[in-house]
């Protein structure tokens, strides 16, 4: 007798389960910018601003400084409300503090009274990943970013990269699908950047996540990114979005000989100085 | 090759020590200089012997201070901790008591003396709420700045992480305060034996202060060095002991 019923009653959870859940998973990492504008105190930074990332795409947001790409960042991370247009990150409105997203800013923002393995722990930590879980996973990725055997060491001890190497595992040990940075390797030498941006590849090519990526260095946006996008002067707007079809997996360093890599740079270098002209 | 090797420090600053001790030693024998006003080094270090190992004159005046003023320390610290960490919860706290805290602040504590003399007798109890009135206010403002100096990029991290306010203050405003309360802590130790030898000085039963101007009083100037003395050792002593403490608890400065 109860048979039927119970069959039925599968059936009906596996169908009204199968269309969100589908959908969900296509929004899953996925983020959608609409006709955003935003002004502080009376001028324009964001200017009727539209995009949108795929999961697991690496974007990168280029521009002169000041306008508003970080900005931008910051609406996506849910750290400024939103003036007007709408943002969705995986379907949802942005809020900061939300567990599917990790968040990495210019300076390394350790702190300075844990060691590299603490350090590397702090995020999972706060977001209640249990002890063990999270010591091993933090393990794993200092030795990633080649940090092994630093892992008793104190910031004050570790070198400008080091440091920056030791938020790099910070950030991804969240396992967030999405990751927002705010010019990672800003405050880095053109070298350690260079090797900082090889280690991001290698961990983003691991798990592929979606990634947008603020910087002001039109080879790092190139070398590591699926699309380019120049942002112009203040009032910012998207003055291009380019695809960069180089093979994947790269390697950073390889791609400074490469041919196609000088052929993009120049391209999209004649956009960013369009959008540097309006400053000039 | 006649590469001099450099004598350690301390050898240097023995000697001159020493030098020093035997021109005053001289001054006072040969009667330079009345010896009641400087008394002399060997007179002082037999005082201090005797007083320490044999007599034990100088043993509960030491006790007594030493009592007084840890006892003044850990009341004063932690009401300073204590108002401190309210203050930084409650702003609005802070704003209205600001006026009354800054004028008390400024007034010099040792002039409440006769009014803790009054409320608390001759006692070691006054003694000990001068010392912790002086050290109240440095820890309360130690603590205050300390929790201030919050780094504005761990406070974004701890957004992004979505960090609850408890997790904010035990994990980033806590830490991030402590050597900056350190300080604090170790003037108000220091403070603390100054408020307590101050009240010793002005009237008490025993303690060090009240040693000191017995001797004093009575021209025993051998006293009054020896004391004084042990008043410095006292002070280095909690220095190097706060410094211990503090390199321990701080590794990551």
């Amino acid at each position: 007798m109860p048979m039927p019923h119970k069959a039925n009653v599968t059936q009906l959870r596996q169908q009204s389960m199968s269309a969100p859940r589908n959908a969900a998973l296509e929004m899953n990492g996925r983020i959608q910018v609409d006709n955003v504008s935003q002004k502080f105190g009376g001028v324009v930074v964001l200017d009727d601003v539209s995009l949108a990332v795929e999961p697991r795409q690496f974007i990168s947001l280029i521009g002169p400084s000041g306008c508003g790409k970080t900005t931008l960042l910051n609406l996506i991370a849910g750290l400024i409300p939103l003036a007007s247009g709408s943002i969705g990150v995986s379907g949802t409105s942005p809020n900061a503090g939300r567990r599917d997203v990790a968040y990495m800013l210019a300076r390394d923002s350790l702190l300075p009274w844990r060691t590299a393995q603490q350090n590397a722990e702090f995020g999972c930590e706060i977001r209640g990943v249990e002890k063990e879980i999270r010591r091993l996973k933090a393990e794993k990725l200092l030795e990633q970013v080649g940090l092994k055997g630093f892992e008793d060491s104190f910031p004050k001890m570790l070198s400008h990269g080091m440091r920056q190497r030791v938020a790099l595992a910070r950030t991804f040990c969240l396992d967030a699908p999405i990751l927002l940075m705010d010019e990672p390797f800003g405050a880095l030498d053109a070298q350690t950047k260079l090797q900082l941006g090889e280690i991001l590849l290698s961990l983003w090519n691991k798990e592929q996540r979606t990634v947008v990526l603020v910087t002001h260095d039109l080879g790092e946006a190139i070398s590591l990114s699926d699309r380019v996008i120049v942002v112009s002067a203040r009032p910012g707007k998207i003055l291009a979005d380019v695809a960069i079809d180089l093979p994947r997996p790269r390697s950073a360093r390889a791609l400074q000989k490469d041919h196609r890599f000088h052929e993009l740079y120049a391209e999209l270098w004649s956009k960013l100085e369009i959008a540097l002209g309006g400053s000039i | 090759m006649s590469q001099l090797i450099r004598p350690p420090l301390w050898i240097g600053q023995v000697i001159f020590l020493f030098a020093l001790g035997a021109l005053w030693q001289a001054l006072a024998n040969y009667g330079f200089i009345n010896p009641i006003l400087i008394g002399d080094p060997v007179g002082i270090l037999l005082f201090l012997y005797n007083g320490l190992f044999t007599n034990y004159t100088l043993v509960p005046h030491l006790l007594w201070t030493l009592w007084a003023t840890v006892s003044a320390f850990l009341i004063g610290s932690i009401l300073g901790i204590g108002v401190g960490s309210l203050f930084v919860a409650y702003p609005g706290l802070e704003k209205f008591l600001e006026p009354i805290f800054a004028g008390l602040n400024a007034l010099p504590r040792v002039a409440l003396a006769p009014l803790f003399l009054l409320w608390f007798g001759l006692g070691i109890s006054s003694k000990i709420a001068l010392g912790a009135s002086l050290t109240f206010f440095i820890v309360l403002s130690g603590t205050v700045a300390g929790a201030r100096s919050v780094d504005s990029d761990h406070l974004t991290l701890s957004r992004m992480l979505g960090a609850t306010s408890t997790q904010i203050f035990t994990q980033i405003t806590l830490p991030g305060a402590v050597p900056t309360l350190f300080s604090s802590l170790r003037l108000g130790l220091i403070y603390a034996l100054l408020g307590v030898v101050a009240g010793e000085l002005l009237a008490a039963r025993a303690g060090l202060g009240q040693a000191l101007s017995l001797f004093a009083g009575s021209f025993q100037t051998n006293g009054v060095f020896a004391v004084l003395f042990l008043l410095a050792l006292i002070g280095s002593c909690i220095l190097a002991a706060m410094n211990r403490v503090e390199a321990r608890f701080l590794r990551w400065k």
